[in-house]
Parts: C-alpha cells; sequence; structure tokens
C-alpha cells in the first residue's frame, strides 16, 4: 500500500489533505489540499467546467478533522473515526483547479467516541466553504 | 434567571439546534430527551446539545456520565443551570 503524505488510513483515489501545517493534538489541525485539474472528480465535474465537488471538499474537511483528532495517536494504533454528522455546511463560492484549499478544524465538543468540529476550507485568505463535521 | 423563563429557552434551543419538528411548547417539560417514549434524541444530537447548552447557559457538561444525568429532561437541564449560578447577592 502505498503510504499517504498525512496520518490518516485513507488511501489512494480518496486523500484529500496534501500536507499538515499545524497539529494541535486532540484539538486542532491546519492542512493544505492542492486542487488539480488532474483529478479524477475534475474529469466529470464538469467536463467544460471543472470545479471541485462540494461533497469533496466536505470530504477533506472532515479529513483535517481526523488528522486533528488522531494526531495525538501512536503510529501503530492511529485511530480512525467516520462521518457522524454534517451540519450548515455553505460553499461560498466555486473552487477550481490551480486553487490551493487551506483547511482547518476545531474542536467544539466532545462526548465518548463522538467528536464535533468547526470546520472551514480558505483559498487565499478567503472562506470558501464552512460549517460542522461530527466524527464518530 | 426565573426557571420558567429558562424552561422556555431551554425548549428553544432544543427546537432551534436539533432542528426538532415541533413548536417548544409543544416540549413536555418532564418529557424524556432519549428514547423511544420521549423526544427520541440520538448520542449525537446530544453532543450537539452539550456544546449549545455551554455557549448559551454557560453549563459544563465534562463527560457521558454527568451528560445522563443532566441531560434526562427539560426539567433536569434547568435544574443543572440553576444549580451551577452563584447564588445572586440579597
Amino acid at each position: 500500500m502505498t503510504p499517504t503524505p498525512v496520518p490518516l488510513p485513507h488511501g489512494h483515489p480518496f486523500v484529500f489533505v496534501d500536507r499538515v501545517l499545524e497539529t494541535d493534538p486532540g484539538k486542532r489541525a491546519v492542512g493544505i489540499k492542492n486542487v488539480t485539474f488532474g483529478e479524477t472528480a475534475m474529469q466529470g465535474h464538469f467536463p467544460q467546467q471543472p470545479i471541485m465537488p462540494g461533497v469533496l471538499i466536505i470530504e477533506a474537511m472532515a479529513q483535517i478533522a481526523g488528522v486533528a483528532l488522531h494526531s495525538a495517536d501512536p503510529p501503530d494504533a492511529a485511530g480512525r473515526s467516520h462521518i457522524a454528522a454534517v451540519r450548515n455546511i455553505k460553499f461560498r463560492r466555486p473552487v477550481t483547479p490551480g486553487d490551493q484549499l487551506r483547511l482547518t478544524a476545531e474542536l467544539t465538543g466532545r462526548m465518548d467516541q463522538l467528536a464535533q468540529f468547526a470546520v472551514k476550507a480558505e483559498v487565499q485568505g478567503e472562506i470558501v466553504a464552512d460549517g460542522e463535521i461530527v466524527l464518530g | 434567571m426565573n426557571r420558567e423563563t429558562l424552561r422556555q429557552q431551554v425548549r428553544e434551543t432544543l427546537v432551534s439546534e436539533l432542528m426538532l419538528k415541533t413548536r417548544p411548547e409543544e416540549i413536555r417539560t418532564d418529557a424524556p430527551l432519549f428514547g423511544p417514549n420521549g423526544i427520541g434524541l440520538d448520542s449525537i444530537d446530544a453532543l450537539q446539545l452539550v456544546v449549545a447548552l455551554e455557549k448559551k447557559f454557560g453549563l459544563r457538561i465534562k463527560d457521558s456520565a454527568a451528560g445522563q444525568k443532566v441531560l434526562q429532561s427539560v426539567d433536569t437541564i434547568v435544574e443543572s443551570i440553576l444549580n451551577q449560578q452563584a447564588p445572586q447577592p440579597s
């Protein structure tokens, strides 16, 4: 299996964090995702006008939340979480090839296996998507 | 803050935060929040509620054991908010 560049259980072609910039283990993480024309989803979404699908932006924000949650785990026992809820996500402008997404997740609450995060994705300092994601 | 005002505010919080398809006044304050015989919340709702109650009322619920005590009904939430408020100077 090809190792991913970031501490995530995901593999190709479903890694949407290219680099982790900061972590406050269990609480916060910041990372980047470079958006390119060559990505599979871009071929069909849409052939004449490539736009990163909103669901993949949600996935990218969930992945950086996963990095925040599990960055303190020992490498051989890194935990994994799945999306348990997605709330109030807004897409404020289209994300297109050439954009660099800056992904941020901050823990807002935790109970047992569930962890709630405020998440956002920015391009050049402008918020392109934000909302809340719960991992569990 | 008086108990009746708090009851109404907690019910409004439940409806708006958890997008319940009911009006705040229709929630009985002694109805169980979880399970089939009550409002029917689940654990994901519980975490959202914990975050909202802290933000709105400063109520700290530190773990799920505390959550099970506090989040039984609107009445138990109100009781916990009143208990944690410092006594008013007379």
